[in-house]
């Protein structure tokens, strides 16, 4: 808009200041069309041989002259005019000329004129500058009805062009953050041949997006693949193995051996699982699913979930709710595995006997879930490093579990735009996940 | 509509593990026992895990057809009457997710469970969206899939409409949200109160873990914590243990049901 104001004021500039220029040139020609006028003029009157014969011929001159378009004036020294049609007197501010014909006429404008001695009299010819004053007249005319309106339309132009390229820049605006929140098949509108700067863009940035989706199709596919040739063995062995079991007679020992390695592919597969959900999550395709989500009625849920299990390992869940529903955007399944995982993963590193407290706040704009136990907590060096995937204290070598819980949790929130934060409950662990409202 | 009630035939009541006869037990008889032996075809690749969901449909009392091939596959699917599909979702010739399309394109409403080494959120709701009616992830014990074939097979189930539900001298209220066994009130928490329901409106068939996480709780990922164990017992302190007698059976390798 601002871009298309200063162009049309450029063209304004320009285009008057070639108007002038031309008028400058025309101005100059003509005045110089009328000073050789009066040189020739002034040439002829030299050519008389006595001030008598000059002053006969500019009264015959004069018989023939317009007063308003020539003047032609001899005087003598002392101020009297001999001959001529005029009276040229001078006063404070330039010239009067007053006609001398038979009937009173007033001279106005401006004249050029040219005076010379000859014969002991002043001989004065001038010429109408009238000419002047049409061309510039014209020139005026040509200003207004040419360049005003052109750039009114120049900027009629502008302003409109400059609106389409808002929209466009819209359009590519909407199409650029439906594709951060994982939307891969958001593409710029494109409008037919245009071939602005804009469009070419629009165009990259649909290439761009083209390229990211492709990516995210491979990764997907290749993740597809993977699960389905390592699950297939895993399922044929858990079959073989659901198949020995079966066998008659099989001794109590191999039977238990069968439950055993039964237990190891759920084992097996859960970790694995829980890696190729870690991937999915990141590339950030769940965002498309999203909706309202009320924390308190999933932090509500997944405390009931849980307190039976709590209270058999003697422990006492604890559930704080603020009184107001807390609505965030996300996807519920996803929030609900996360605070899973935060609960199971206190059930799994404390000790038995141990509380554990979950809580939901507002922090002004932020709320905040929490999860905090009474454990022997995490060293503040390691609040970075368990978040990555398969990492596991050295105390937590031996207790089950995959050591995907908490990367698992920060993929979710990450997704959500959610921070994690770790901090030191004294005693005991206290995560915050920190979703902006 | 009542079929014969194998129940009486066994001496008391015995869980039959669905894949390993016990003495005493009559093999198919848990998921057959209403007379429903169901015609189903399985779509399946995977030379180990097809014939083996084959034969333990089989053993159930089933009918079994399996296919390899995705294009195959919906041939039969369109050409025969099934009860259930069972589709993979990874096939050669044709994707298990496209074959759901087709044959719901064309009208085919034929209950169906995918099985799929795909466990993400995303892969869930694409399968359901594709029309299957259930999901079923990778590696499986077969009593989940049973147990899921049996429930889908009998949608609409028998006591869906009922107000009181009953299973042996229990009783539930539905509309005045009361439960009462041999006359005696017992004081449920709501979520008890819907496992219990969920149960009874089930009454004879296994519902697994996963199962009534799903129904139950609204939870599709597998928690790592036995959170349906210890609901279940719970319940049981409530509903069974001032009794005497268990109305909540526990079914090895499969989850829990109320006998009918």
């Amino acid at each position: 808009m601002q871009q298309s104001l200063w162009l049309s004021l450029l063209f304004v500039a320009a285009s008057s200041l070639s108007l002038g220029i031309t008028y400058y040139v025309a101005h100059g020609a003509q005045r110089q069309a009328i000073e050789q006028s009066l040189t020739q003029d002034m040439a002829g009157f030299r050519a008389a041989p006595s001030a008598a014969a000059l002053a006969a011929l500019v009264n015959a001159e004069t018989r023939e002259t317009d007063p308003q378009r020539r003047l032609l004036s001899y005087r003598r020294p002392g101020g009297r005019v001999v001959a001529g049609n005029a009276a040229i007197m001078q006063q404070q501010a330039g010239f009067r000329v007053v006609a001398l014909g038979p009937e009173p006429v007033e001279i106005s404008g401006r004249f050029i004129s040219l005076s010379e001695y000859i014969h002991g009299g002043l001989l004065t010819v001038a010429q109408s500058a009238k000419p002047l004053d049409d061309l510039r007249q014209t020139f005026l005319w040509v200003f207004l009805f040419s360049l005003l309106p052109a750039t009114a339309l120049a900027m009629l132009g502008g302003v409109l062009l400059a609106r389409r390229s808002a929209r466009s820049l819209r359009g590519i605006e909407r199409t650029l953050s439906a594709l951060t929140s994982g939307d891969l098949g958001a593409r710029v509108p494109q409008a037919g041949q245009a071939q602005g700067d804009i469009t070419r863009i629009g165009r990259s940035v649909n290439r761009m997006a083209q390229a990211q989706q492709q990516a995210t199709e491979a990764l997907r596919q290749v993740s597809a693949d993977i699960a389905h040739d390592l699950k297939t063995p895993i399922q044929r062995v858990a079959v073989q193995l659901s198949r020995l079991q079966e066998m008659p007679d099989l001794p109590q020992e191999a039977q238990a051996l069968a439950d055993k390695a039964l237990e190891e592919t759920r084992g097996i597969t859960s970790t694995f699982q829980a890696l190729l959900q870690i991937a999915q999550l990141e590339d950030g395709t769940p965002r498309s699913r999203f909706e309202a989500v009320d924390l308190r009625e999933v932090a509500a849920t997944f405390a009931e979930i849980y307190e039976p299990a709590a209270e058999e390992q003697n422990r006492t869940l604890s559930l704080s709710l603020p009184e107001a529903p807390v609505s965030v955007t996300g996807d519920r399944a996803l929030l609900g595995q996360l605070l899973a995982n935060l609960i199971e993963n206190a059930l799994r590193h404390t000790p038995e006997g141990t509380g554990i407290s979950l809580s939901l706040r507002r922090d002004g704009a932020v709320a905040v879930l929490s999860v905090r136990d009474h454990g022997p907590g995490i060293p503040e060096a390691e609040h970075q490093k368990v978040l990555r995937r398969l990492y596991r204290l050295e105390r937590s070598r031996t207790t089950p579990g995959s050591g995907l819980g908490l990367s698992l949790v920060a993929a979710i929130a990450g997704l959500h735009g959610a921070e994690l934060r770790l901090s030191d409950a004294k005693p005991g662990l206290r995560v915050e996940v920190r979703f902006a409202t | 509509m009542e079929g014969p009630d194998f129940n009486r035939l066994t001496p008391s009541i015995q869980i039959c593990n669905v894949r390993r006869a016990a003495p005493g037990c009559i093999t198919g008889a848990v998921e057959t026992r209403e007379g429903q032996a169901l015609k189903i075809l399985v779509i399946e690749d995977d030379a180990t895990t097809g014939p083996y969901v084959q034969a333990g449909l089989r053993e159930e009392g089933h009918t079994a057809d399996l296919v390899t091939d995705g294009r195959e596959g919906l041939l039969q699917a369109t050409a025969a009457e099934y009860d259930v599909l069972i589709i993979d979702r990874m096939l050669p010739g044709l994707d298990g997710l496209s074959l759901i399309k087709t044959l719901r394109g064309a009208g085919v409403r034929t209950p169906a469970i995918m099985l799929t080494a795909l466990s993400g959120v995303n892969d869930r709701i694409d399968g359901l969206e594709a029309g299957a009616d259930d999901y079923l992830v990778k590696p499986f014990a077969f009593g989940e899939l049973a147990a899921r074939v049996a429930a889908l097979a009998r949608r609409p189930g028998l006591q869906e409409q009922e107000t009181v539900l009953r299973a042996g001298d229990l009783e539930m209220d539905l509309i005045r949200r009361r439960v009462t066994r041999a006359g005696q009130e017992i004081d449920l928490l709501p979520r008890e109160f819907r496992l219990l329901e969920h149960l009874l409106r089930r009454k004879g068939r296994v519902q697994t873990r996963t199962m009534l996480l799903e129904a139950v709780w609204d939870i599709s990922f597998d928690p790592q914590t036995n959170v349906v164990e210890t609901h279940i017992s719970r319940l049981r302190a409530k509903v069974d243990k001032p009794f005497g007698t268990e109305l909540i059976e526990t079914v090895r390798g499969a989850g829990y049901r109320i006998a009918g």
